[in-house]
């Protein structure tokens, strides 16, 4: 759980793991969604599921994204949401991406 | 997808921290905008058709069964008898809202959210429903005209129709969120 903030001071917020462009896809996802499975995320982001574990991973290594896991129809399936602190993080983010561009 | 591959080393690379360039951020902005408008169209999926039908009826008795409730003197039932069908329409639609909930969840894989629609359509909702159903029935009651029931229960109804029909709007503008 490190800080990733760029040390750019103009950056404000930028967050280096937020920033890669399938990352912050699903974050965006995730904050407007609240929560969701990891099927739907991979198949609204026309992500593999390998890519997306990989990703998902990343960000729950940095307690930006929790998982819960729930059974339906027997098969076990992975629901994903960020943490506050994702939350917190893609948010700054975005408003540093808005600072960049002058918004 | 070269484009988003080159981005994603350039960004993950540990203990790099360059901040992208103004081209390169508004494309990412506009990337978080275009997944977030799909995101929203998919939680916008409208309730089942069953499920709208036992809502509209809902909303459309509920003024009349409460007005029933509150009349001063008998209306049509006795007092108890309104209590007993409130208390069972209310445990009936909450049963039914709950199992509807799992199954919309279960179908479209995303958390069932209540703001979905614009606050401008919401909020009104929020204030003007309680209003309308205790101030319906407590109109009944002053005047004695079941008109105020009557036109609460069709005021309930619509409503309900229509923002069945916002939400199959908003959500045919669903496309998924691939890289262009």
């Amino acid at each position: 759980m490190t800080t990733r903030q760029s040390a750019d001071p103009a950056a404000g917020g930028f967050d280096n793991l937020v920033h890669a462009p399938n990352r912050l896809r699903i974050c965006a996802l995730l904050d407007t969604a609240g929560e969701a499975e990891f099927g739907v995320v991979q198949e609204e982001l026309g992500l593999s599921a390998s890519v997306l574990s990989k990703h998902a991973g990343a960000l729950i290594d940095a307690g930006y994204v929790e998982q819960r896991k729930a059974v339906r129809n027997t098969r076990q399936r992975v629901w994903l949401r960020l943490t506050p602190r994702g939350r917190e993080a893609y948010h700054g983010h975005l408003a540093a991406l808005r600072v960049i561009t002058g918004q | 997808m070269a484009r988003v591959s080159i981005m994603e080393t350039d960004a993950g690379s540990p203990g790099r921290s360059s901040s992208p360039t103004p081209q390169e951020a508004l494309a990412a902005l506009a990337e978080a905008e275009r997944v977030q408008a799909s995101t929203t169209a998919l939680s916008a999926t409208p309730w089942p058709l069953w499920f709208t039908t036992v809502l509209t009826v809902y909303l459309a008795a509920l003024p009349v069964v409460y007005g029933g409730v509150v009349a001063e003197e008998s209306w049509l039932l006795p007092h108890e008898a309104w209590w007993v069908v409130l208390m069972v329409m209310i445990a009936a639609f909450m049963a039914s809202f709950a199992y509807a909930a799992r199954s919309w969840r279960q179908r479209t894989g995303v958390a069932l959210r209540l703001d979905v629609l614009p606050k401008r359509a919401t909020v009104p909702l929020v204030i003007g429903a309680p209003v309308l159903v205790v101030g319906s029935a407590w109109a009944f009651r002053f005047t004695g005209q079941a008109g105020w029931l009557v036109a609460a229960s069709v005021v309930g109804a619509a409503v309900s129709v229509g923002f069945h029909l916002a939400f199959v709007r908003l959500h045919g503008r669903r496309t998924p969120a691939r890289p262009a």
